[in-house]
């Protein structure tokens, strides 16, 4: 289990390194994946008790460091994201590559949909239909993205402890 | 009872902290909005990479301009690079001080006079959300870098700083949604507030349907709300729409920097005259 936490601790600091610092300026928003939401959705399906919840936190502060947000909304969002992949991997989860895809995309829709919404009703106008389209891309490629890496990742740890 | 607790905590707990998120979202604690444990303690971890990041851009560029492709010619070059970003932020200085001097002959006192200081920093790292429009400089309280303070280029405005840490500071885009400032317009002298819509574009607000824009004009910072020094470009209108129905012109104004490719800034170091907000929250 510790092992699952240093895994995902190192995938998210190394995916928000290198989107933030790294390639930020050269590859469009739009292409690069959000792999602390990825981690935080992981440890909410796949790591059971304790383990999950704290490996959700690293993930949750990268976030929160590193999007212009309000302060501590994005911590507070990412743990209430965290609960809530928990409550359906407990409830709904099926292991199955479609299933993997429908939940992360779902769960950045949401998210993007909330925010938009919220930006709106303070009077923020930001969004096009080109944002659109370009955040459609970016939801898919993230869920893409998921299937694979949760399926390997999964499966390798569900291997070990057989 | 109990029992229902007990089955739904993990969703009731998830509805609990998202209310508490957007409440913080819509209307954030003074308290927080300063500099905070886990912000400055999240700056850090990611120092040692944007500092390597930077270090293997600039010594790359260094090595390649100053060491194997043309020693003398890359380092006038770099010098006479730098007399032109300075001779053309005075020229659109002196621009705006020339039509002053036209309308206000007897009140004139050169603006130019007033001695700003600024610092130079590097733009080391993008805020990559889809919502959010920021950039991360390399300069932070360490430097007297403050919340609210004007960000510029040469070229023209970026933004005004947000967030700041030791080494390290974020800078809210004019394009970002919740940007908005005291913005005129260079010919006609319509004022308007210049609010981000993402891209590399704002948009005029309150501008009458009587009131003079075209496409072409030059926008400029008012400094009148303090967001900016006065007389900093914005950028050109690009499009003007006047409803048939309806209180206020269409006004799409493209910035005159490339917010998303500008790679270094000036941060001018005088206290905003009006405490920051990010935009309405």
């Amino acid at each position: 289990m510790v092992r699952h936490f240093l895994v995902l601790l190192a995938a998210s600091y190394a995916g928000t390194a290198a989107g933030v610092w790294w390639l930020s300026g050269f590859v469009p928003w739009f292409l690069l994946p959000d792999l602390p939401f990825l981690s935080i959705v992981f440890a909410g399906l796949f790591l059971p008790g304790p383990i999950g919840f704290l490996a959700a936190i690293p993930p949750a502060v990268f976030r929160e460091v590193t999007v212009s947000a309000p302060p501590w909304t994005f911590f507070l969002a990412s743990m209430a994201l965290y609960f809530f992949s928990r409550e359906i991997g407990m409830r709904l989860f099926l292991r199955a590559e479609y299933f993997i895809l429908s939940v992360v995309a779902g769960l950045l829709l949401a998210e993007s949909f909330s925010v938009a919404v919220l930006m709106m009703l303070s009077g923020s106008r930001p969004f096009s239909f080109l944002w659109g389209m370009q955040e459609a891309v970016r939801i898919a490629w993230t869920g893409l993205i998921a299937v694979p890496l949760y399926m390997e990742l999964s499966g390798r740890w569900r291997r070990v402890r057989e | 009872m109990g029992s229902f607790f007990r089955k739904w905590w993990r969703l009731l707990a998830a509805v609990a902290l998202l209310s508490v998120a957007i409440q913080f979202f819509v209307r954030p604690p003074a308290a927080l909005s300063g500099r905070d444990a886990l912000h400055a303690a999240g700056s850090l971890l990611f120092r040692p990479v944007y500092r390597g990041v930077d270090f293997v851009r600039q010594g790359g560029a260094e090595i390649w301009s100053h060491y194997i492709a043309l020693v003398g010619v890359s380092r006038e070059n770099e010098r006479l690079r730098g007399e032109v970003a300075a001779l053309r932020g005075k020229l659109q200085e002196s621009r705006d001080s020339l039509l002053e001097n036209h309308r206000l002959k007897d009140l004139l006192r050169f603006s130019g006079t007033i001695d700003k200081k600024t610092i130079g920093a590097r733009v080391v790292g993008h805020d990559i959300s889809p919502w959010f429009q920021s950039i991360f400089i390399d300069a932070g309280v360490e430097a007297g870098v403050e919340r609210g303070m004007a960000v510029v280029s040469p070229a023209g405005g970026i933004g005004r700083v947000h967030k700041t840490y030791d080494g390290l500071s974020e800078v809210l885009l004019v394009t970002d949604g919740r940007s908005a400032s005291d913005v005129i317009v260079e010919r006609s002298r319509v004022r308007a507030i210049a609010e981000g819509i993402g891209g590399n574009l704002c948009r005029l607000k309150y501008v009458s349907p009587t009131q003079d824009v075209a496409v072409g004009d030059r926008i400029l910072f008012s400094g009148f709300d303090g967001s900016m020094p006065k007389g900093v470009l914005l950028g050109t209108v690009v499009s003007v729409d006047r409803p048939r129905e309806g209180l206020f012109q269409k006004v799409q104004v493209q910035c005159a920097v490339n917010v998303q490719a500008v790679e270094e800034v000036l941060v001018v170091l005088s206290r905003p005259s009006i405490p920051f907000r990010a935009g309405k929250w």
